[in-house]
């Protein structure tokens, strides 16, 4: 305990020179800006100032770098909240509740659970991370594919039981959401599937295209037929602060998202993005305010918020502890430290102190930094709803095209999401919700994909799913979950749940 | 490996640079005029996209130009290599082609659309690595001789992770199962982190991959090297045997190249391949290449443009044979 302090004293000296300092402030200023606006994701502007960091001492790069990816994580929150635009997997679940409250006159609230919840959520992971990042990833070795198949058959699970109105529609959205993800090349056989000879689709459908066409662009199109909503969103911005009953409904949900997120968040095969989901599926069903979901709770944004954010900062720990990326950002940052000479990996504690616990200082650091930088911008943030829509669509419509662009430098993208805009008003008119394809969309290639890795290990043998500690119990909580819905009784209190 | 005769390559090379020379002398004057786009048809932060850029930097500078990388991953590095065969070959926009899209892709995929010889001018080899072998400290083989004496006695075979279907690590565990009388278990990822992960975890005792993404693991003692396949043992790690000293005739390493679209002005093709072939003889980059399990390359735009003929030659029976289905 003793070792850790000095060690994290050693971090903060490194990390509080001024020059990290400030580079650690323009990468979260960087992050925002480009969280902000809709699809440019970290990845895309991680790889446009990698040479930019090649002159930097490899501290000061790295900190820049993680700068952008916390920020991008908050910026990325804001046009979930504001404007139906969630750009990553892991804002897709903070539309839900956020644009809900924002629609109520609640949007500076939500902002403000959103940057209070991750900053809470990350500074815990970030102690978790600098205490036990080895042991820790010892537990994330011992997952193999069939415990991962299980864990997100569970996601799927819980996904439709939890669905909002008909649970019929939420299972066909999630079947139609793992059908849009199978799309590609095979992973086991190099087969193309459901590319008609497009080469552009050999990689899959984009997650951003399929996600800002059904989300914030099907909603562009919705508003524009009701002529009462065509000037502004809102005209009174209601408080900007969180009221008192917010804040006490608020707190047990971050606590919870911070538990499971930092939890989730040391999986590298895929556990970081079951985070928010998995969040907002707690907090549906455990919160106080249950009853509220589907109308703006504010328990169904701090949940996951923190959750993401939590996830964010442990999914570190496979970069530093085994020198293994578990996204593409960190595949970036790992090519950053590689072209600085420096591999990370188990002895990067040893062969650079000042690196390792620069950075794990500089999460901290770099999360306050994003609190004084948002905190104060709600205001300014809020005021965006107030922009008439006739200046406000076209310009969303631009930057969203752009940052699809931008994530494969590729108009196929663009085509992409202006056919899913169409499919997802068609969605909405029928009352089906595009979150569980989106869930069916990210889980069902990487379920296919652990299934069959293990049933190549096993020779076929079924058995192995059961055999596993890890992969029994999960499937023992979705078969109980599946029961729960299948129950009628059980039913029928859900919706009454969902009707009150 | 394989050795095309010269004669027959500059055979068919000759025509190519007799219209390249007649083509824009004046051009090739004030080449390069402007920035020169470096097409990486891979995503960014991996082994092609570091060599491309410790490559890009240095060569910007003995232009005169800059040269932007710009990645254009997608479809087994195909869409960025198809771009480049259609720009102008002004010189102005160059790939980085590599043993994916122009040895394996057009074996792999049928709708590859582009000739990965007649579609592109070859002017310098800049890197080959050598694949090797890793296995689990304590659960997989200790050497390639225990590998096989494991392999041929167990009743199920070993698996063996790689890091995907009709990747060049694949297609060296195909022919390591052809070799050792019994196909091996091959267990594809998706990139070669994942499937390190699960060789480090101990889900799979072996693992295929390209010495640079595997030779921090190896440093670290969290896999042990079995054997590499180069023709030589790699000088970063002495005391790994080559697969030829271990009993197994495979020689094959992946490999990284400048290219351009056809008809490149001769000028420009020999001004590139001089800058790049003295880039990649400077002792801090020798030094960096070796530091990640690379080795540089040395080969002109002809004999390049031979390696590149011999390579499709050889791994296109090879991928057919390997079970990775083709669309």
């Amino acid at each position: 305990m003793e070792l850790l302090i000095d060690n994290l004293a050693h971090g903060f000296s490194v990390a509080l020179s001024l020059k990290n300092l400030s580079f650690a402030l323009l990468g979260a200023l960087i992050g925002t800006a480009i969280g902000v606006l809709p699809g440019i994701g970290p990845v895309a502007t991680i790889s446009l100032l990698l040479p930019i960091t090649f002159g930097q001492e490899a501290t000061t790069a790295i900190i820049m770098l993680a700068g952008i990816y916390y920020g991008a994580q908050y910026g990325g929150s804001t046009t979930a909240i504001l404007l139906n635009l969630p750009g990553e997997v892991s804002s897709v679940v903070t539309t839900l509740e956020g644009y809900k409250m924002a629609r109520n006159g609640r949007a500076g609230a939500a902002l403000a659970t959103a940057a209070l919840g991750s900053f809470f959520a990350g500074s815990v992971a970030t102690i978790l991370v600098a205490a036990s990042g080895p042991l820790l990833t010892q537990i994330a070795l011992s997952f193999g594919p069939a415990d991962y198949f299980s864990l997100m058959l569970l996601g799927l699970v819980i996904a439709c039981v939890l669905a909002q109105g008909s649970i019929l529609k939420a299972i066909g959205m999630v079947v139609v959401g793992v059908a849009l993800g199978l799309v590609g090349t095979d992973v086991q056989t190099g087969q193309q599937r459901f590319t008609f000879g497009i080469p552009e689709l050999s990689d899959g459908l984009g997650f951003a295209a399929i996600a800002m066409g059904m989300f914030g662009i099907a909603e562009i199109i919705l508003n524009l037929e009701r002529p009462e909503a065509r000037e502004v969103l809102k005209t009174e911005v209601g408080k900007l602060w969180l009221t008192k009953d917010e804040f006490k409904r608020a707190t047990p949900s971050v606590l919870r998202g911070t538990l499971l997120g930092s939890a989730l968040g040391i999986l590298p095969g895929g556990g970081a993005s079951l985070a928010a989901f998995g969040a907002y599926m707690m907090e549906r069903k455990m919160s106080r305010g249950r009853h509220m979901f589907g109308q703006g709770a504010i328990e169904g944004v701090a949940g996951p918020e923190a959750a993401n954010n939590a996830a964010a900062q442990t999914s570190f720990i496979p970069l530093l502890t085994l020198g293994i990326p578990s996204n593409a950002v960190m595949a970036l940052m790992v090519g950053a430290l590689i072209i600085q000479g420096i591999q990370p990996g188990p002895r990067m504690v040893e062969a650079q102190p000042d690196l390792f616990w620069g950075l794990i200082a500089s999460m901290w650091i770099g999360n306050v930094m994003l609190l004084v930088i948002n905190l104060p911008m709600i205001g300014m943030w809020v005021k965006l709803l107030q922009v008439p829509y006739k200046y406000l669509y076209p310009a969303i419509l631009v930057f969203c095209s752009i940052g699809v662009y931008s994530i494969n430098n590729n108009v196929f993208d663009v085509y992409t999401t202006i056919l899913f805009a169409v499919f997802g008003y068609m969605c909405s008119k029928l009352k089906m919700e595009p979150a569980p394809l989106l869930i069916g969309f990210v889980l069902g290639p990487m379920m296919e994909e652990h299934l069959r890795r293990a049933m190549l290990l096993s020779r076929g043998d079924w058995i192995v799913f059961l055999e596993r500690p890890i992969s029994a119990t999960m499937l023992g909580i979705a078969a109980f979950a599946l029961a729960l819905m299948l129950l009628p009784n059980m039913r029928k209190s859900k919706d009454a749940a969902m009707a009150g | 490996m394989s050795k095309p005769t010269p004669r027959r390559a500059a055979l068919s090379l000759a025509p190519v640079l007799a219209l390249a020379g007649l083509a824009t002398p004046a051009l090739a004057q004030s080449w390069p005029s402007q920035p020169i786009r470096l097409v990486v048809p891979f995503a960014p932060g991996g082994t092609t996209d570091l060599i491309a850029r410790l490559v890009a930097t240095p060569l910007g500078e003995s232009l005169g130009q800059p040269v932007v990388v710009e990645n254009r991953p997608g479809a087994g590095a195909t869409l960025g290599s198809l771009l480049v065969a259609h720009s102008p070959p002004d010189g102005h926009v160059l790939v980085l082609s590599s043993i994916a899209s122009h040895a394996i892709a057009p074996a792999l995929y049928s709708g590859v659309r582009y000739d990965a010889l007649t579609d592109f001018t070859h002017v310098a080899l800049l890197s080959l690595n050598p694949s090797v072998i890793v296995a689990h400290p304590r659960l997989g083989p200790t050497d390639m001789a225990d590998l096989a004496r494991r392999h041929r006695e167990g009743a199920r075979g070993l698996d063996m992770a790689s890091s995907g279907a009709g990747s060049s690590n694949h297609l060296l565990i195909v022919r390591l199962g052809q070799l050792l009388g019994k196909e091996l278990n091959h267990i594809p990822f998706r990139g070669a982190g994942p499937a390190m992960t699960a060789v480090i975890g101990g889900q799979v005792p072996l693992m295929s991959d390209s010495l640079p993404s595997a030779a921090a693991h190896i440093r670290q003692g969290s896999v042990r090297a079995l054997a590499t396949s180069g023709e030589m043992r790699h000088p970063a790690f002495p005391e790994v045997p080559t697969l030829r000293e271990a009993g197994f005739d495979l020689v094959t390493s992946s490999w990284f190249g400048l290219s351009g679209p056809a008809r490149l002005p001769a000028p420009v093709t020999e001004r590139l391949s001089r800058e790049v072939l003295a880039i990649l003889a400077r002792p801090e980059l020798q030094a960096r290449f070796a530091e990640f399990g690379g080795t540089p390359g040395t080969l002109d735009p002809v004999s390049f443009t031979q390696f590149v003929e011999s390579e499709l030659a050889r791994w296109g029976p090879v991928v057919r044979e390997s079970g990775a289905k083709p669309d």
